[in-house]
């Protein structure tokens, strides 16, 4: 039976979770340390509720004003647009400011600086930036020699490395604790965005209306910044939708909970059900 | 961006200024006109308008000074230095992926033999290495920004006041809070001019922490023995935790306290004339240096004696996080780096009339204060809210940010003073290594105005 360490730390308004398998108990929690560190620095930047945050700083941003952004940054905002067009606008993390603003806020990347084309950048990152810290915090553990891993955030995105010894790989379940529907995993991520904890607190960012296509939907890729976006916008499509959205990206698949059954969307190989 | 109040136009130029940089300050150069654009204008056309750098540190304060050093205007990051290979080549991987085209040294003296074209480097080495690489770079023609503390000794703090007088050069200490555009508006506005504290008795300032495991490394990227050695430490733990160790640090004091004692100096305008402190080993079994500490001082102001507490607990963190707060007979600041830990309180006592700072746009009310009514009437309705206070100055570029600015509006254009230049910030240092002493001597050590200067 392989040993798995367990360390947890609250960031990004949520609580974070660290497992490692098969290496020594101080080791892993120094490696732990490392990677729960660079979660606080990426909150610093990112959090719209830190006044010093870039995240601010682009807030407050003219249009066609531009600003020199840090590595992580211009690296999470990069794919939030690239995830963006994607789903066609489905996920955007400018779904918040649609609340108060009449106009799409509109802005550009190009060389490490945004420039804001129109509107308030007023950026909510919640629906990708915990994937994003998930990713980075990987890269921390594997510097650390800790391929073993399992990152959780918030129960609602994970991402799993290599397996526990002995172990077909993570046992990851869909839905409620202990699910019956459970896959086994192993470096990839799975997220999962629903209404049953928080309610209509999704907004589709094309309308500004609350989220009423799925009541849950998982997204599984390989990374948890793709997952997390991807499943927060599939709340707001709809079949049809989400299997166009998804059609040039062979590593995403998409589960979607209909009357108690999933239906899998997508051309990556379904995982293996435990 | 620094958000200023409609009046910042009645402020004196230099309160802001030499905090921001040219570009992100629109706010800020409308309203210090009619000096602020010329010195933009000059700052373009400079031969200097590229400044090349170098960072000497990539540790954790490395990394937030290169966070602000990637984004600001007008910078050639030409190179960075640490002993540290695994770092090293991790930052520098990961400045080129950003367009910089930097190199890295093991060094100091590796970087001065090959960097030529230097004007100025950002120290954020460990402690006991500040003076020697400070001092060397003074002395090969570069400015110098370095972290506070200025050394882990005295002597080494002083020898980098006299470098800094003999050289001519610029040597700013990273006492972030001194650039920081809601502590100036707070300070000179609210304080010194309006005067809402009234006669400030007291002062009390903390940084509590909660306990946290020694820093360790990855396995694959420990440094040989040798080469430790080479550089002052014992081995790769003591790397890793030299804040913690006599002859490399200062301990909590000095890694936290700093900050915020030299806010006890600025704002009073003077330095301790005595200090008295308690603290100790009391927790951590693997350090030389007090994990919690507890310090008095005593001011000599011109309306009377003032007492500053100062304490840094590094065994939790539920008392109340950090803060330096200034208490009067007539109003209290609480001021932090967070916004949402700022506050202003006044005394039911109080002279002044917020009411009209608030429209001077010196405070921002949470509510219309309603005028005084008839004594003998009332009118009676649901409760009402209590009237908030805050201050109207916004600032949301990284913390450090105005301060590498200042230091390099300095290097630009020698109207621009440094806000924290050495001889300065030795005040303050002089006073924080006396509270280590105070500690050890377990009595009252008195400090003359005389000792304080470098």
């Amino acid at each position: 039976m392989s040993e798995i360490h367990v360390f947890k730390q609250r960031a990004m308004a949520t609580e974070f979770e660290v497992r490692i398998a098969d290496e020594e108990k101080t080791y892993a929690a120094s490696a732990a340390q490392a990677a729960f560190t660079l979660t606080d620095e990426l909150e610093n930047k990112l959090s719209r509720f830190r006044a010093n945050s870039e995240i601010s700083e682009i807030a407050q941003l003219a249009v066609g004003e531009k600003l020199r952004l840090t590595e992580p940054v211009f690296a999470c905002l990069t794919l939030a647009k690239k995830m963006e067009v994607a789903t066609r606008g489905a996920f955007s993390i400018t779904a918040v400011a649609r609340q108060t603003q009449s106009i799409k806020p509109l802005w550009s990347l190009d060389n490490f600086h945004i420039c804001g084309d129109a509107g308030k950048l007023e950026f909510d990152l919640g629906a990708i930036g915990k994937g994003f810290a998930l990713d980075r915090m990987a890269e921390v553990l594997r510097e650390w020699s800790c391929e073993k891993f399992l990152l959780i955030a918030g129960g609602s995105s994970i991402l799993a490395g290599e397996i526990p010894a002995g172990t077909a790989g993570w046992s990851c379940g869909l839905g409620e604790d202990n699910s019956p529907q459970r896959f086994w995993l192993k470096n990839g991520s799975l997220s999962g965005s629903g209404l049953a904890v928080k309610g209509k607190h999704i907004f589709d960012p094309r309308t500004g209306e609350p989220a009423k296509r799925q009541n849950r939907a998982w997204a599984l890729c390989d990374t948890a910044a793709e997952s997390d976006a991807l499943s927060t916008a599939c709340m707001v499509l709809d079949e049809a939708e989400i299997t166009k959205a998804i059609a040039d990206e062979s590593r995403w698949l998409v589960i979607l909970e209909e009357a108690g059954a999933l239906r899998f969307i997508g051309t990556r190989a379904l995982p293996n059900f435990a | 961006m620094v958000t200023l109040p409609s009046t910042s136009r009645e402020l004196s130029r230099r309160e802001f200024i030499g905090t921001t940089a040219a570009a992100g300050a629109g706010l800020l150069l409308t309203s210090c006109s009619p000096d602020a654009a010329p010195k933009t204008a000059a700052a373009k056309s400079s031969p200097l308008n590229k400044i090349n750098i170098a960072l000497i540190g990539c540790g954790a304060q490395g990394q937030v000074l290169l966070d602000s050093l990637t984004v600001i205007d007008g910078l050639n990051l030409v190179a960075i230095v640490d002993i540290w290979e695994y770092k090293r080549n991790e930052n520098v991987r990961r400045l080129k992926s950003q367009g910089f085209d930097v190199k890295g040294y093991e060094n100091y003296e590796d970087l001065l033999a090959n960097e030529k074209d230097l004007q100025a480097v950002v120290v954020a080495s460990p402690d006991f290495w500040h003076a020697p690489i400070t001092n060397a770079c003074l002395k090969a023609g570069l400015h110098v920004y370095c972290e506070k503390m200025m050394s882990n000794t005295l002597d080494g703090a002083r020898s980098m006041v006299q470098t800094m007088r003999e050289t001519g050069k610029l040597l700013q200490i990273g006492h972030q809070r001194r650039s920081n555009p809601r502590y100036i508006f707070a300070l000179n506005r609210l304080v010194r001019e309006a005067k809402i504290c009234g006669r400030i008795t007291a002062a009390h300032a903390q940084w509590n922490r909660t306990v946290t495991n020694d820093l360790s490394w990855p396995k694959k990227s420990e440094i040989a023995p040798a080469q430790l050695a080479k550089y002052g430490f014992k081995d790769m733990h003591q790397f890793r935790n030299w804040r913690w160790f006599k002859g490399l640090g200062g301990g909590p004091l000095s890694d936290l306290g700093a900050h915020q004692i030299d806010i006890f100096n600025w704002w009073f305008g003077s330095t301790a004339k005595s200090v008295m402190a308690s603290g100790g080993v009391d927790y951590y079994t693997t350090h030389d240096w007090y994990d919690n500490a507890m310090v008095v001082y005593e001011f000599a102001t011109p309306e009377g004696t003032a007492r500053a507490f100062y304490q840094v607990q590094t065994t939790t963190s539920s008392g109340g996080g950090y803060f330096e707060m200034f208490m009067g007979d007539e109003g209290t600041i609480k001021m932090s780096e967070s916004p949402n830990t700022t506050k202003l309180w006044r005394e039911d006592r109080s002279t002044k009339a917020w009411e009209e700072l608030v429209g001077k746009n010196y405070l921002r009310a949470s509510a219309v204060a309603k005028p005084a009514g008839d004594a003998d009437k009332v009118d009676v309705r649901e409760t009402a809210p209590l009237l908030e206070y805050e201050i109207p100055v916004s600032f949301n570029k990284k913390i450090h940010q105005p301060h590498l600015e200042n230091f390099f509006n300095a290097i630009r254009d020698k109207n621009v003073k440094l806000n924290c230049p050495a001889d300065e910030a030795f005040r303050s240092e002089y006073i924080i290594h006396k509270a280590n002493e105070a500690i050890i001597a377990q009595k009252t050590i008195p400090i003359t105005k005389e000792e304080v200067e470098a």
